[in-house]
């Protein structure tokens, strides 16, 4: 028992930088050698597909891209899903992004869409700008920018990302604001995000919207889930990774799901063999 | 692979790596990483503000195409008409550039007093409507409502509405400071802490999981930039920091319990 006891108090102390190794160990062996964990569709995921699956066939919706390259691994399988699954049912596309990067996210994910191909050879996205989609762009401003989209697009955009008059734009016809969208969807990283599309986009106008998040934010976020101001929420990783699964379209996220759950392990026998440790340590100093 | 992915790639391993390396301790890799990253995010954050912001929303206004101010031989065309109210937010932020000169550093209180009343007003009006009055109204659920099965891991059920109910009353009551929290009350506001308790637990979950989500997707370009197609980037890297922070350990042993 004293041997075993030695053995968790060493644990306890072990130095940071082997914890570190073990952490970066976990995720990158699951890498290497991919493994196939099942992954399970949350009822909130669930709610989240259904709202855009609902979305009347043609509709033209909002996509905002509001994260960098930082937060790239959580949120950008989330956005290419979703642009997956709008295209699928015919809508036309308007990118926004109130991160100043976002713009290069959303030019990464239409080239992923634009390169993908069929087993037999044939794009399966035959997509095209101005027609399909149309990036806006970038405006500084965060909830500023929104509320301007709120009330007259025309005076945040006066030019999409290409520099293009908005007014000299087919696909712009009949867009005046917000609610001239049938959905709204933010794929954030933080601020500016979900918290401000919620506030100053959705409530407002009553435009049905729903958002992806980082891991971190998802606390925040899921009461806007059970109020009904977002229709669902991808949470993080796993929140990618059963939107992938739900659209059958496995990516990069399902991959990481192994790795994740991995390096889960290693934190909770950690942060179990550290507060062991602690008690044993106290009851030993305790008797002497 | 064109030249300027490869480099790309080179650059990339290298300031994955040269943050990693903070890992083992603060070091001149780190250091590098950290001061690019600081400089090229304010320089690109201003750039692309500069064009995509004042340019066509503010110049374009101000400046447009056959517009009164045209004779300055100043013109902006954005399909915009000229709009005097413009001037306003321009001299707002030129009187914040100017606060740099010491003498001139009260005018910059003028454009902060704009900005924090706008986004006070803004706010006051998003976090009230969305969170407050929202979330009260979701709170006010009808607990023994007879369409509502007792039990459900996912649904409304009558067990979750008095969790939900419980759970919120407690936990506002533990930030009610104007009764001494003993007895009943006290008991009642402890149960208010245990319920807070598994919200930062949720959250601290959360947090990991997206620190190890961001992980996996910097492994997953290291892997990437490992390949042949990038002569190798990912291990040319790893070697020289490793080797010269060896190097730089062994000539600066003062320092290793740092």
């Amino acid at each position: 028992m004293k041997f075993l006891e030695d053995i968790i108090l060493k644990l306890g102390a072990v130095d940071r930088r082997v914890i570190f190794i073990l952490i970066g160990l976990a995720v990158l062996i699951p890498l290497l050698t991919p493994i196939s964990l099942p992954v399970r569709e949350t009822p909130t995921t669930v709610k989240f597909y259904d709202g855009i699956d609902n979305i009347p066939k043609n509709s033209k919706v909002l996509v905002s891209f509001d994260y960098g390259p930082s937060t790239r691994p959580e949120i950008h399988p989330m956005n290419v899903g979703v642009l997956r699954h709008m295209l699928r049912n015919g809508h036309q596309i308007y990118i926004s992004c109130l991160w100043p990067d976002g713009i290069y996210m959303a030019l990464d994910a239409l080239e992923e869409i634009t390169n993908e191909v069929n087993p037999d050879n044939v794009s399966t996205f035959d997509i095209k700008e101005y027609e399909d989609y149309i990036l806006l762009g970038y405006r500084p401003g965060a909830e500023a920018v929104i509320k301007g989209l709120a009330s007259d697009l025309r005076k945040v955009y006066t030019v999409d990302a290409n520099g293009n008059f908005i007014d000299d734009i087919e696909m712009m016809d009949g867009i005046k604001n917000l609610n001239d969208f049938a959905y709204i969807y933010s794929g954030s990283a933080g601020y500016p995000g979900t918290f401000e599309w919620v506030k100053y986009g959705g409530d407002p106008t009553g435009v049905p919207m729903s958002s992806g998040t980082t891991s971190v934010q998802v606390n925040e976020v899921i009461p806007y889930v059970q109020t009904g101001q977002l229709i669902g929420l991808l949470a993080g990783m796993p929140g990618a990774a059963e939107y992938e699964k739900l659209i059958n379209v496995p990516g990069i996220a399902i991959q990481g799901m192994a790795a994740q759950s991995f390096a889960h392990i290693v934190i909770v026998l950690f942060i179990v063999f550290g507060n062991l440790a602690f008690f044993l340590k106290q009851r030993r100093d305790r008797k002497y | 692979m064109s030249f300027s992915a490869v480099l790309g790639a080179w650059i990339a391993a290298f300031l994955t790596l040269g943050i990693f390396s903070y890992l083992y301790r603060d070091n001149p890799f780190y250091k590098i990483a950290e001061h690019v990253f600081v400089g090229v995010s304010a320089a690109y954050v201003a750039a692309i503000s500069f064009w995509t912001q004042i340019y066509p929303n503010l110049f374009g206004r101000l400046f447009p195409k056959d517009g009164p101010l045209a004779f300055t031989g100043l013109e902006f065309d954005f399909n915009h008409e000229f709009n005097i109210l413009y001037l306003f937010p321009m001299l707002l932020g030129v009187m914040m550039l100017i606060s740099v000169f010491q003498q001139f550093n009260w005018m910059a209180r003028w454009g902060i007093a704009y900005t924090v009343a706008i986004a006070a007003g803004l706010k006051a009006f998003g976090y009230l409507n969305s969170n407050v009055l929202n979330q009260v109204k979701a709170s006010s659920v009808d607990i023994f409502s007879g369409s509502l099965p007792f039990f459900s891991l996912n649904g409304d059920s009558v067990f979750n509405n008095i969790v939900l109910v419980v759970g919120t009353l407690s936990a506002l009551m533990y930030f009610y400071f104007s009764k001494e929290q003993t007895g009943n009350f006290g008991r009642f506001t402890r149960l208010g802490i245990y319920f807070l308790m598994v919200s930062f637990g949720a959250s601290f979950g959360f947090a990991v999981m997206g620190r190890i989500s961001l992980l996996v997707g910097r492994f997953n370009d290291l892997i990437e930039y490992s390949s042949a197609d990038y002569n190798y980037a990912t291990l040319g890297v790893l070697v020289f920091i490793i080797v010269t922070l060896g190097f730089w350990s062994f000539q600066n042993p003062e320092q290793k319990e740092n």
